[in-house]
């Protein structure tokens, strides 16, 4: 546990932290669960990749639905409780004035889970749609539709509410994916199940959907947590500040654009890879805003919370660079249909989006309960175990993919060989899994004990500078 | 950006027009596009999959083989699809008028199904030995033992029944889920040449729809 400062500053909490509490928490405790749960199914799914009979006896468990549950709890379970708790927050926050509408946030939370547990279970029965990213049953879809519109009211209150007239990139990058998401997710509901297109037109909605989920509803999540964290915590300006607006709005219009770049080669109209391969290009101009404007992250001093961060900083801009180079058809020729593309998605998720959330979730929920963290072995632990995961699983998937993207393009070579070639570097990204799972566990032992010890001091001792509720590095 | 109006006003036009684009204007170009009638063979392609073949694409979904398994060739320049005898032109779009869940896949852990059946039927495969590969699993495919029953032999054997090594009284029966599934991998052809198909270095640019 960190000393208590002697020096007394502003007091770092009000009631306006406190007043989003009780959805904020549903929303923070439901991802913490749904990102240990995902971790598991995700590490079996792992195993089996290179040990196919582990577990192949039960149908619950065999690796098409592991594969879409995991990649479901981790989507729907961890990413968005996380973000939109880390929106609602930092809309509050900024915004100034106390969350309204929080009943209907809480309520929304509830739902959201439940529906999403049921859509969870459905998968393993076998309900899964067979589309990427959205994998869950027809049948709890508009449910979560509602929920998380639900939810999305309080922030959007918070929104116009605020005192300032004038907003920070922080709550562009917040409020946006409260519109993107059930817009989103509302015309995919329509076009791919309840009133579904023709054809492979399904796979350019789903590709269109997929983009839209990955890049205007979570990365945004995460970068408002970061535009927020590293002027606060470091307490210095954000480089060109002025660019920030660029950057946001060229991820909102091109963003969407991109998915096509996943249909190169398809049985689908050129223009559509095409325009994608043009728009992951274009996305550049907002990965070097975005480079700029966060490069003082990259050398966190001070701050644990922005040490994750600074991780997903990085993450973040190397998945955009990766995303605009395999674009290039020369390029997606080796590393189209491989573990190449797994890890460029598990980069952006599990590093970018991830990294920059635990630095938000670090920082926010001891003003949200006003407790400290109480262990911060625990997050050392945490950070050391899914850094060293993330290494390994995204390491290990991307020499995969890149030795079964030779392979594959050599006819001579069998898929026997193939699966014999990639085995060792699978075995690496399963370690990868496990190490993130354990360090998944340590934040939600960390979390427990939070919420039900009782501090040992008056909390409000805690609170007189910024820095009494950080963890220092060292 | 102080002024909310004009801050949704550019939130809703930016995703408008990635939808317009990517969801409208596809549909309107391709989204009623109809089986080729082909006048010299007198029928109409593709042809729609049978009962059996049309539930053994929903076990496919719900198994969750499009996990593994890609269902689109790429053209003969463009990796090596046509060398390892996946298919001998691109798929187009209407290879797939008929699904009513189009599966193309993202990952080939295994190899591309589109033209399964016709490789199945070029190499003399069966019903009989894919439902024991299904049993047995090979390389990375994993087994999928739940897709049959064992049961005791009567006073005779069932149809499509396995002998089992060591148990003379027991047989392996394949579910109807197996019976589907196989029946749906036979089933899966995408040979049949259409206009688009016969333009040589034309990439998938599939028609417009004859209504």
């Amino acid at each position: 546990m960190t000393s208590i400062p002697t020096n007394v500053a502003q007091p770092e909490t009000s009631g306006i932290d406190t007043s989003a509490r009780c959805p904020l928490l549903i929303l923070i405790g439901s991802a913490i669960a749904w990102l240990v749960v995902g971790g598991g199914l995700a590490l079996i799914a792992s195993i089996q990749l290179h040990t196919p009979g582990f577990l192949a006896h039960c149908p619950f468990l065999t690796y098409g639905r592991m594969q879409a549950a995991q990649e479901t709890a981790f989507l729907y379970g961890w990413a968005i409780n996380a973000g939109l708790a880390v929106s609602l927050w930092l809309l509050v926050r900024l915004g100034g004035v106390p969350l309204r509408a929080t009943g209907l946030a809480a309520v929304g939370a509830i739902f959201w889970n439940l529906a999403l547990a049921l859509g969870v279970a459905g998968i393993l029965a076998g309900d899964l749609t067979g589309f990427a990213f959205f994998q869950l049953p027809a049948y709890v879809q508009p449910v979560m539709f509602v929920a998380y519109a639900a939810v999305a009211v309080a922030g959007v209150l918070a929104w116009t509410g605020r005192r300032n007239a004038f907003t920070f990139a922080t709550q562009w990058y917040a409020v946006a994916p409260l519109f993107v998401f059930p817009w989103v997710f509302s015309v995919a509901q329509v076009t791919l199940l309840f009133a579904p297109v023709h054809g492979t037109l399904q796979a350019v909605v789903a590709a269109w959907f997929g983009q839209n989920l990955g890049a205007l509803v979570l990365a945004p999540f995460a970068l408002a947590a970061i535009y927020y964290l590293l002027p606060k915590i470091s307490g210095r300006p954000i480089h060109h500040y002025d660019y920030s607006a660029h950057a946001f709005w060229a991820l909102l219009v091109i963003g969407g654009w991109a998915g096509g770049r996943q249909l190169i080669g398809g049985p689908v109209p050129v223009w559509v890879a095409t325009t994608g391969i043009i728009a992951s290009v274009l996305l550049l101009f907002h990965y070097v805003i975005v480079g700029v404007n966060l490069a003082g992250a990259c050398c966190p001093r001070g701050s644990l919370a922005l040490r994750f961060s600074a991780i997903g900083l990085k993450a973040y801009v190397f998945g955009g660079v990766l995303n605009a180079v395999t674009a290039i058809r020369g390029v997606a020729m080796l590393t189209q249909f491989t573990f190449f593309s797994v890890a460029q998605a598990q980069l952006l998720l599990d590093g970018a989006f991830t990294f920059m959330i635990f630095g938000a979730i670090y920082f926010l929920v001891p003003r949200l309960v006003g407790k400290p963290w109480p262990s911060s072995a625990l997050i050392r632990v945490h950070f050391a175990a899914v850094l060293a995961g993330l290494v390994l699983k995204v390491g290990g998937l991307f020499v995969a993919g890149w030795i079964q993207g030779g392979d594959l393009n050599h006819a001579a070579v069998n898929f026997p060989t193939i699966a014999g070639d990639v085995s060792l570097w699978l075995i690496a990204a399963t370690a990868g899994q496990a190490l993130t799972l354990l360090g998944s566990l340590a934040l939600a032992l960390n979390f427990t004990r939070l919420l039900v010890v009782r501090a040992g001091q008056p909390a409000s001792e805690h609170f007189r500078t910024p820095a009494a509720l950080e963890v220092p590095v060292s | 950006m102080k002024s909310s109006p004009l801050f949704f006003l550019g939130l809703f036009s930016a995703l408008a027009l990635s939808l317009t684009a990517l969801v409208l204007a596809t549909n309107a170009q391709y989204g009623s596009l109809a089986p080729f009638a082909d006048a010299t063979a007198g029928a109409a392609f593709p042809q729609a999959p049978l009962g059996l073949a049309a539930r053994g694409h929903m076990v496919y979904r719900d198994l969750g083989c499009a996990a593994c398994h890609t269902q689109q060739v790429r053209r003969a320049d463009f990796g090596s699809d046509k060398e390892r005898g996946w298919g001998d032109r691109q798929s187009v779009a209407r290879d797939y008028v008929h699904e009513d869940r189009v599966l193309l896949g993202e990952i080939r852990i295994g190899p591309d199904l589109a033209n399964f059946g016709a490789r199945a039927a070029a190499h003399g495969l069966g019903a009989a030995q894919l439902l024991a590969f299904l049993h047995n699993g090979q390389g990375a495919m994993p087994a999928y033992p739940f897709l049959f029953v064992k049961q005791l032999v009567t006073d005779q054997r069932s149809p499509d029944a396995f002998a089992i090594p060591g148990l003379p009284d027991y047989e392996l029966v394949p579910t109807h889920r197996a019976e589907a599934l196989v029946a749906y991998l036979l089933s899966l052809k995408a040979d049949h040449e259409y206009p688009e198909t016969r333009q040589p270095a034309t990439p998938a640019a599939p028609e417009k729809g004859t209504k």
